[in-house]
């Protein structure tokens, strides 16, 4: 039935490429865009046109921003000594809502995982490592995901970090295994900051 | 507790049965191949997400048909709870009490069937995984949240195996060397304590069950607190590290641990006959019933599979006693359902399947 409306079946199939939505999903969505407003559609393909344009990563700490190096990293308040490593950008909007962070951030962009063939090399480790020899930093927490990944990533950049002189901790408390940051409450993510440990 | 209801749509052969057991015996009899262990199976992938015969989802669901879909409902301390599985081709979708599930260990934990089937009396004889297989099907049936440490444990070993495989240098591998001792050693706290927690019970219904005043009892090579089951894995990795990296595959963990059955101190896999396996696996699985309901604070859902296909005579009498003495719920298949009668199975209730119907009847 779809092929015989082409623009209709570009757009079912584009949505269905969603984490979490499928066929079924995507053509609901597709119908709540056709019953609105020509206005409304061009907003949103705009705002989606801008987002890819207006953003990229941050050339310090790989964290989505509009301008660079991003506001996080130039804000003059935060210290500068304290640096908080995450897997993804949406653990560093997770711990930002948790208002429990002063520090600066580095962003990964994933976890080790050699099934998925990601190694070192296709993380941001190496700029991190240069971030930490220019030596203003003097505490690493390593707020990677409580997943196996997670875990075998922290435990793999303390390694490197330790010989530097460096203090690295981890996020200890509260936060239930097998559970992304993104979808941890905030007072979760406050408790398991504050509760943080040596690694 | 005991499931009232069972309803399975396009399920194998079940095209469309609709179900009210007893809360005592249910006796489901019919010829072979008519549909019988399809329905032990319905009930048990509502308990455990999962079929006994290691079925895939799309082998579940009637061929010509895109999905099939089963429900149940329970009672539980006099509260009523509504499982339901949907089953595609790719995957399935629990349901409990109309919701969707957060954590699956909550769906896992709610209907806890514990299954005894002809085909597991191999498993205490043959190769150790499947003593593995029946330990930790045990373990999970305990505790729901073992599913979580055993996926993750399983995850490490793949993780680290690929990493072997690859010849990785060795700063790479130390994380998941870490990893899979921690991961690892957790397995084994977890299955040597639940072994721990049935010793008592197991010793003491030989006699009862088996009708033997054997000493049994299930050796585990590894015991301790957490951190000396840690050291103990950390010294078996470090002398086995350099084949590990020969073989491209990990040969220290709980992967290869062998749970051993022993009749007054010795092998079973070793010295015992055929009567004493069966015996064993009888007195294992009372034992976990009773564990269980001790656990749970009422009977679990016991679900045997062709029993009396394997079992001679006096044996079978015995368990059945004990069944009668602790009054749980029973599903048995049986292709003799004289030999089940009012003796047997008091107040039983009586289902007759063929070619995928089910009707309530009493046998002739
Ligand atoms: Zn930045």
């Amino acid at each position: 039935m779809l092929d015989s409306i082409p623009s209709f079946a570009r757009l079912v199939a584009e949505l269905a490429k969603f984490p979490g939505v499928g066929t079924k999903t995507a053509t609901r969505l597709a119908f709540y865009l056709l019953r609105q407003p020509d206005a409304a559609a061009a907003a949103l393909a705009t705002a989606i046109v801008d987002l890819k344009r207006n953003t990229r990563f941050c050339s310090v700490c790989f964290h989505i921003t509009e301008q660079d190096p991003c506001p996080l990293c130039v804000d003059p308040a935060r210290d500068g000594s304290l640096l908080c490593v995450v897997e993804e950008p949406q653990a560093v909007l997770a711990i930002e809502r948790s208002r429990s962070f002063r520090g600066r951030y580095h962003v990964l962009h994933g976890a080790l995982s050699p099934l998925d063939g990601i190694g070192p090399e296709e993380l941001r480790i190496a700029p991190l490592l240069d971030r930490l020899k220019a030596g203003e930093i003097s505490e690493v927490l390593v707020a990677t995901n409580f997943t196996v990944e997670g875990d075998a990533t922290a435990l793999y950049l303390a390694r490197l970090i330790q010989p530097l002189g460096i203090r690295t901790t981890r996020l200890a408390y509260g936060i239930p295994m097998g559970s992304e940051l993104e979808y941890v409450d905030e007072a979760t993510v406050q408790r398991a900051v504050q509760g943080r440990r040596e690694l | 507790m005991f499931l009232e209801q069972l309803t399975a749509r396009q399920f194998r052969n079940l095209n469309e049965v609709d179900l009210c057991w007893g809360p005592g015996f249910n006796i489901i009899w019919g010829n072979n191949a008519q549909g019988k262990t399809n329905l032990l199976e319905a009930v048990y992938l509502l308990g455990h997400l999962k079929s006994f015969r290691g079925a895939r989802t799309a082998e579940l669901i009637q061929e010509g048909m895109t999905a099939a879909r089963l429900t149940g409902r329970l009672v539980s301390r006099e509260v009523r709870h509504r499982l339901e599985v949907s089953l595609e081709p790719h995957g399935q979708t629990p349901r409990l009490d109309d919701k969707p599930v957060q954590k699956l260990s909550q769906f896992l934990g709610t209907l806890r069937p514990v299954l005894f089937t002809a085909d597991e009396l191999v498993l205490l004889k043959g190769a150790p995984a499947g003593r593995r297989a029946l330990l930790d099907r045990a373990v999970l049936q305990a505790d729901p949240g073992y599913l979580d440490r055993f996926h993750a444990y399983s995850r490490v070993l793949r993780q680290r195996n690929q990493l072997l495989k690859e010849r990785a240098a060795p700063a790479l591998l130390e994380p998941w060397n870490e990893a899979l001792i921690e991961n690892g050693a957790r397995i084994r706290h977890d299955r040597q304590v639940f072994l721990a927690g049935l010793q008592q019970v197991l010793s003491g219904i030989g006699r009862d069950i088996a009708d033997s005043s054997e000493q049994l009892s299930f050796g585990y090579p590894h015991a301790g607190a957490p951190d000396q089951l840690q050291a103990g894995l950390r010294r078996e990795q470090e002398q086995l590290l350099a084949r590990e990296r020969q073989l491209g595959q990990t040969l220290a963990g709980p992967h290869r641990d062998d749970p051993e059955p022993l009749i007054d101190g010795r092998p079973l896999k070793l010295f015992g006959s055929q009567g004493q396996n069966r015996s064993f696996l009888l007195a294992f699985k009372a034992a976990q019933l009773i564990d269980l309901e001790r656990r749970l604070g009422e009977p679990p859902l016991l679900l045997l599979d062709d029993l009396a296909s394997e079992l001679d005579a006096g044996r079978q009498a015995s368990f059945f006693a004990f069944l009668r003495r602790r009054r749980g719920q029973v599903l048995i298949t049986t292709t003799h359902p004289a030999t089940l009668g009012e003796a047997v199975c008091p107040q039983a209730r009586y289902f007759r399947v063929e070619q995928g119907r089910v009707e309530e009847r009493q046998a002739i």
